[in-house]
């Protein structure tokens, strides 16, 4: 592992770094679908769906962070994840999510019936993050 | 004089207790300070990215391209990022007005008020300018202050954290956004005490929305500095478009600004509060030795009288 190249990754968020590391493949899911980024990748930035970023730590391990949406800048060989939101697998508190999934339904319930288009969206937005976080640390 | 030499003691207590109360609460605020310093700085690595991701953007003239695009064709989608783009004539000015919610904290409120009140009427010249300006009040001072003066309260809101987390404050910034796209106001400013050190801050008024290509233009100054102290900027692909993540960037930018600010402000209000408790328990230290003095006085002149009580009825015995 030692002589292959390694690229950083980091994920921040405004309230302090998440997780860093260095590995050799890091999965993320953009807007358009999957980007697999290498060592000596062409500089990048994607947008980031409200999905899980893959860090590969070893043979078919690796680590699972989630991502609320946000952006990814990748130039020599250090690859940012800028995050309004996000949290490694372990740190996922499931109860919390569940209680932001079940908060996230009744606004969107509430936003039909009174036809707020923007609440709603809103509310859209909160409902996938929180199912996000289920979802990955169900894994 | 007994009762002098009473009511001097009493009042050495009362200094002595109200200075423990100052001191603690000097000591809390210096934790607070400190604790809220670490997390700007981690805040600050989050900054620099978005603020480096956009200078690139802007290098790239793409905000010039949209700005006049979005201004052209007028988005309907209020969501849409590229709204916090569009330059309308501006009819209203709208005021995020960041104060403490309690007091103690030397003149770090009446700064805040005073300077934008200038700032008002610098912005505003007609005579109704009440009706030009919209005030967004993040903490209850700014909120009474400019509610008693008869002016437009369009948001309020009360007890941010001490140490503010991003999640908190992400429904401030939502909102003002809205507010801001879908027309209550077509200029926004965020003033704010800027945190220089522990003894100084100082008042900032910042035009964040909506964001132009000047504004960003300073940015990139800044940006081109970095950029010349490390390697040069590369040239990025972009995934999907440039547009695409112009609208993920944005909205994320303008919640770190506002995000920044009330940082800024939540620091510089420890900061003051702190010095304001030192420069407090100071003061009772001066109170409490003058009082200490008074006090020797009294008790020595008791002595006095009472030995020349004593020796004048020995002489009288003889």
């Amino acid at each position: 592992m030692s002589d292959k190249p390694e690229l950083t990754v980091s994920v921040v968020t405004p309230d302090g770094e998440v997780y860093e590391n260095k590995t050799t493949l890091a999965i993320c899911k953009t807007a358009e679908g999957e980007l697999g980024i290498m060592p000596n990748h062409t500089p990048v930035l994607a947008s980031l769906a409200i999905d899980e970023v893959r860090v590969k730590t070893g043979e078919d391990q690796y680590d699972e962070i989630a991502i609320g949406g946000g952006f990814l800048e990748f130039s020599n060989n250090v690859l940012s994840i800028v995050a309004s939101a996000a949290e490694r697998k372990e740190n996922i508190d499931t109860s919390r999510a569940e209680r932001a999934r079940d908060r996230a339904k009744e606004r969107i319930e509430k936003a039909q019936n009174e036809h707020d288009v923007k609440e709603l969206k809103r509310a859209e937005i909160s409902l996938k993050r929180a199912l996000n976080r289920i979802k990955i640390s169900g894994h | 004089m007994a009762g002098s030499l009473q009511s001097v003691k009493r009042r050495i207590n009362s200094t002595k207790k109200t200075q423990q109360i100052t001191n603690a609460m000097q000591m809390v605020s210096t934790v607070k300070l400190n604790q809220i310093q670490r997390h700007t700085a981690s805040y600050q690595v989050y900054a620099a990215k978005i603020r480096s991701v956009i200078t690139h953007l802007a290098k790239s003239h793409l905000l010039d391209s949209i700005s006049v695009s979005s201004s052209s064709k007028k988005s309907d989608d209020p969501m849409s990022s590229l709204g916090m783009l569009q330059q309308r004539p501006v009819k209203k000015v709208g005021i995020v007005v960041i104060t403490s919610d309690r007091g103690l904290v030397g003149s770090y409120n009446s700064t805040v008020l005073k300077q934008t009140m200038t700032l008002i009427d610098n912005v505003s010249k007609a005579d109704n300018k009440k009706d030009d300006i919209v005030i967004l009040a993040i903490g209850s001072t700014g909120a009474d202050f400019f509610k008693q003066r008869g002016f437009n309260i369009g948001y309020e809101y009360q007890g941010v954290n001490d140490v503010p987390k991003f999640k908190e404050v992400r429904p401030i910034v939502q909102a003002i956004v809205t507010m801001f796209t879908s027309g209550a106001f077509d200029k926004l400013y965020v003033c704010y005490n800027h945190f220089v050190n522990t003894l100084t801050s100082e008042f900032r008024a910042e035009q964040m929305l909506p964001i132009t290509a000047e504004n960003v233009g300073d940015l990139e100054n800044d940006g081109l500095e970095e950029a010349k102290e490390g390697q040069i900027a590369p040239a990025y692909d972009a995934e999907p478009s440039q547009n695409a993540i112009l609208e993920v960037v944005l909205p994320q930018y303008a919640e770190s600004l506002v995000y920044g600010a009330i940082l800024d402000a939540k620091t510089s209000e420890h900061a003051s509060s702190s010095t304001a408790m030192k420069s407090a328990s100071d003061n009772a230290d001066d109170i409490i030795s003058t009082l200490q003095l008074q006090y020797n006085r009294a008790r020595q002149s008791a002595i006095t009288t009472e030995i020349t009580e004593i020796t004048g009825a020995q002489a009288a015995l003889e």
